[in-house]
């Protein structure tokens, strides 16, 4: 056993031993177990993670073998070691705010189930990644998907609540019965083999049909978990009622195992031929990411703007997947490399920032008892500490530089416009489109995350409890400042983190991305093979070799070159972006202290129109601040607007009308519904043809189906 | 399609030459009277008495005028005891002690916001002309802000009814400093024949510092450029001759 193994058996011990001592002891102490034992475990998670991708060990253990088939193994490669990085990312975080958090459950329900599922969770989910064979991954994802669901009904007596883990049941379970189809059918194919070294090598030959078909089962059954449209209906339902720190863990790492899925199957172990399965995934990534923030933009309940921004997030990512998987059938392994390191870099931001962002909108729902933005407002001054951290998480969602977010949309967006190398009008086309389409997503977060922050932190109190709320516990605040830190170092470290997801995807990527991307400004000041000495002359003219002997780095810069019609080179650098900033804010600083050194302040209250008194009700509210895109976008969100006026007086003199304006989700609008109701028509017509209570008409139907089968078998 | 722009184009310069050059009686105003000699004490008296606002008084043989109360009514501008009347619309006048002009960065751009504080509505059509074309009050530097946070100048019309008072306050200490008032109408200076009531405070002057006052009622919108020139010191107030008396009369 090497270290990594022993890490590894570590984080599942410990998840077991989280799972005992929470069923033992009492409920009391929920919290308490939850930060101790399972951020342990997720420690162990990331170290187990970190010796991987260092390159140093990796873990390969033989279970037993199955008395039908194949043998259950564990690999550890370093793809898997990265998603076990945002894992440990998301989990670490989470498990350490639980121990302020579970105390609001305690007065009216027993954590001690969900703290149970909670730690049995991690485990499971490191189970998923390090299984090396079909069957075990199949085993593993099931457990996973199933435990899921428990931690998402711990306040069951709320309807809302059940409904949401049902849909949640179901969708999940529809996709694991899609993607186990489609992983069985694969094993059928490569002859039996349930390996993924063995299944990537005899799938070589299959039949281009077949490689479709595979595809669009496998896709689509991964695409329901990581909330991709159109399967995507159970994620703003159930991500908002689970408990604070499971819809972190939901968002800033369940999703990811979907992702995980089309990368492992439909990229690596059946890598694309044709440009089509790239282009489908592309395009469903580009329309779930403008659909997400849409109604991220106009939901006001937070958790569920941040469960839409999931989707818009996770639809950036597997935009890049699918971007990746074309620019690879079309033989451009550089930008393939690109397009797949930046759908990493994505995702880890991702798990920074939305855990964050989750973790802080728990931390507000406890301090204030809502998670309406309109009720909120004004918190700036009550908790200003939760409203740094919370912009920080903002300001990288909303992919503004320096931050995280900001490096991963300029370099999904620089590698769009790299269509013009394509030969195929139809595929530049699409690249065109989804290209416009992620532009307007990046646009609209924007919106959607200045309406978060400043309807909730901003401005008056829009409600009693808002205008008293308090900081959040201490361990609130410190796992949500371990995120913040991480969303900084990797906005500000690119140049560092390009390389190590380039060398976690090298099976994807080699070690084309960091090449590309990463020129060695630092190393070799007069050129390397792949830039010309005059081309890194002149940006060392520039400035590009600014810290060299001092920053442990190949450069600071991220460039992305032009391809041959288009020789421009577009360069970006956060960290010298972050020296800039500070320079310029502190002599802007410096300057306005000096203009005004000699103005008196003069405090007054806010004009409110010269009205007698400001009530909170009158200034902007959140449903105000997102309207112009309600109204711009009122095709796409398809309103039912509700008209009650049954406070009339005698049927005559209506006193009062109330309007309400339900947005309905386009999702189940033009899929779930259409597709529900054929389900029950075909249920109906069959439920005519048998007569209810007859058993000989069943017995005749069981012998016409046996029948059939019987005929069917014969035949093939 | 440009018919609209040609006939614009075609047509002269239409805007008032009103600041350098003088220009009368254009619009509805009548003008006003200014204090009269008479050639007897009985014929200042008769003119005084067929003044249904009170505006006239007599001493001796002199019809003296308070403008402040006048209400256009030109009831003295013709029969027996008819009173001089005056051309132009040099109307606005400093407000006494504490009145000031505005300072030198303010001279050509001034910012205005108006509040209504209970008028009939006559002052403020009136201050709607100075946006249109024929008064042109931008070409001079005169801007009307929406909110009091970017206004230099508060332009107050009507005789601040309670309703109002509090606004007209609040509007007033929402302004930053420096700040000038402008009282417009004879309601605002002296609530003439509406106050002091039981509804109004009757002066604008009662309630926040006031500094130029423009008589009228409604005082035409070259009176009330007038106004604003005066506040920037572009030109001369009033001659005393015209104007004996501004004054709070108690009804």
């Amino acid at each position: 056993m090497n270290i990594a193994e022993f890490f590894f058996l570590l984080v599942l011990l410990l998840s077991v031993a989280g799972a005992v001592i929470s069923a033992l002891a009492p409920a009391q102490w929920t919290g308490r177990i939850l930060a101790i034992c399972g951020t342990s475990a997720a420690t162990a998670l990331l170290i187990a993670a970190a010796i991987i991708l260092a390159g140093h060990e990796s873990i390969r253990v033989d279970l037993w073998r199955l008395p039908v088939r194949g043998m259950l193994r564990l690999r550890v490669d370093s793809v898997s070691a990265f998603f076990m990085l945002a894992l440990g990312i998301s989990f670490l975080p989470a498990y350490w705010f639980s121990d302020g958090y579970m105390r609001r459950y305690l007065a009216h329900y027993d954590p001690r189930s969900f703290n149970i599922f909670f730690h049995l969770l991690l485990a499971a989910c490191a189970l998923v990644l390090a299984a090396g064979d079909v069957i075990s991954f199949l085993l593993a994802w099931r457990i996973m998907s199933g435990l899921a669901t428990f931690p998402i009904t711990l306040e069951h007596r709320q309807d809302e609540n059940r409904r949401a883990s049902y849909l949640f049941l179901a969708m999940n379970e529809a996709g694991i019965i899609i993607s186990t189809v489609g992983l069985l059918w694969m094993v059928a194919l490569a002859g039996g083999h349930t390996g993924f070294n063995a299944l990537h090598g005899s799938l070589r030959h299959i039949s281009p049909a077949a490689r479709w078909a595979i595809f669009l089962i496998v896709f689509f059954g991964f695409s329901v978990k990581a909330g991709l449209i159109p399967l995507s209906s159970w994620l703003p339902q159930a991500h908002p009622v689970a408990p604070a720190n499971m819809s972190a863990i939901m968002s800033g790492c369940l999703l990811n195992f979907g992702i995980y899925g089309i990368v492992r199957f439909d990229a690596i172990i059946l890598p694309p031929i044709s440009a089509g399965p790239g282009l489908v995934v592309l395009v469903v990534g580009a329309l779930s990411a403008l659909i997400g923030i849409l109604y991220a933009t106009i939901d006001n309940d937070m958790k569920k703007m941040l469960a839409h921004s999931s989707i818009e997030n996770l639809g950036i990512i597997a935009a890049n997947v699918g971007m990746g998987m074309v620019f690879t059938a079309y033989h451009l392994p550089v930008l393939a490399a690109i397009a797949y390191v930046v759908a990493m870099y994505h995702m880890i931001n991702h798990s920074a920032y939305k855990t964050l962002l989750f973790i802080a909108a728990g931390a507000i729902d406890q301090q204030t008892g809502t998670r309406d933005m309109n009720q909120l407002g004004g918190l700036l001054k009550r908790m200003p500490m939760l409203a740094a951290l919370f912009l920080v998480g903002a300001l990288a969602i909303a992919a503004l530089p320096p931050l995280n977010g900001f490096v991963s949309e300029w370099l999904t967006l620089q590698t769009i416009l790299r269509s013009e190398e394509f030969t195929s009008h139809f595929s530049r086309v699409v690249f065109a489109l989804c290209g416009a389409g992620l532009a307007l997503t990046a646009a609209l977060a924007v919106t959607c995350f200045v309406k978060a922050f400043a309807m909730s932190f901003l401005g008056p109190a829009h409600s009693e409890k808002a205008s008293r709320a308090l900081e959040p516990a201490k361990s609130a605040r410190i796992s949500m400042a371990i995120l913040a830190l991480a969303c900084i170092l990797l906005g500000i470290g690119p140049t560092w983190v390009i390389p190590t997801i380039n060398r976690a995807m090298k099976p994807l990527a080699a070690n084309l991305a960091a090449n590309a991307l990463v020129p060695p400004f630092f190393s070799h000041p007069h050129g390397n093979k792949d830039f010309s000495p005059g081309f890194m002359h002149d940006f060392a003219h520039i400035g590009a070799g600014i810290g060299r002997n001092i920053i442990p780095a190949r450069g600071l810069v991220v460039l992305h070159q032009g391809g041959k019609s288009n020789p421009v080179v577009y360069a970006m650098s956060t960290f010298y972006m972050v020296g800039v900033l500070a320079l310029i804010i502190f002599t802007t600083w410096l300057f306005v202290r000096w203009g005004t050194r000699r103005r008196t302040i003069t405090i007054s209250e806010p004009w409110a129109g010269g009205l007698r008194r400001l009530a909170p009700d009158m200034t902007y509210s959140a449903t105000g601040f997102s309207n112009p895109v309600r109204v711009i976008f009122r095709s796409i969100f398809g309103p039912a607007i509700r008209e009650d006026s049954s406070t009339a007086v005698a049927g005559h003199f209506r006193t009062a009308i109330s309007k309400q304006r339900d947005d309905g989700y386009i999702v189940d609008r033009l899929f779930l519904r259409p597709l529900t109701a054929t389900v029950n028509y075909a249920a109906k017509l069959l439920a005519k043809i048998h007569k209810p209570g007859m058993v000989n008409a069943y017995a005749a139907w069981v012998l016409a189906v046996l029948l059939v089968i019987l005929v069917i078998n014969r035949l093939l | 399609m440009f018919g609209w722009f040609l006939r614009g184009a075609g047509s002269r310069v239409k805007t008032t030459r009103y600041p350098p050059e003088f220009d009368s009686n254009v619009g509805i105003s009548p003008g006003r009277p200014i204090a009269t000699q008479f050639a007897s004490s009985q014929e200042a008296d008769n003119a005084a008495v067929q003044c249904p606002t009170q505006a006239i008084t007599a001493h001796d043989n002199m019809a003296d005028i308070n403008v402040s109360r006048c209400v256009h009514c030109m009831a003295c501008s013709h029969g027996e005891a008819a009173m001089k009347w005056q051309n132009d619309y040099d109307w606005a006048t400093l407000s006494g002690a504490g009145a000031s002009t505005t300072t030198r960065p303010f001279k050509k751009s001034l910012h205005i916001r108006l509040v209504d504080s209970g008028s009939c509505d006559a002052v403020i059509q009136e201050i709607k002309q100075l946006a249109k074309p024929y008064y042109n009050m931008h070409k001079l530097g005169f801007f009307i802000t929406p909110t009091p946070r970017h206004a230099d100048v508060l332009m107050v019309a009507g005789p601040v009814t309670s309703h109002m008072r509090l606004a007209l306050k609040k509007t007033y200490d929402a302004m930053p400093g420096p700040k000038w008032v402008l009282a417009v109408g004879n309601c605002a200076i002296s609530g003439c024949v509406f106050a002091p009531s039981f509804m109004a405070a009757g002066t604008v002057s009662s309630v926040i510092p006031v500094d130029v006052q423009v008589p009228g009622c409604p005082p035409p919108p070259l009176a009330i450029l007038h106004g604003l020139l005066v506040l920037t010191g572009r030109a001369q107030e009033a001659p005393p001759h015209v104007t004996t008396t501004i004054a709070e009369v108690p009804l």
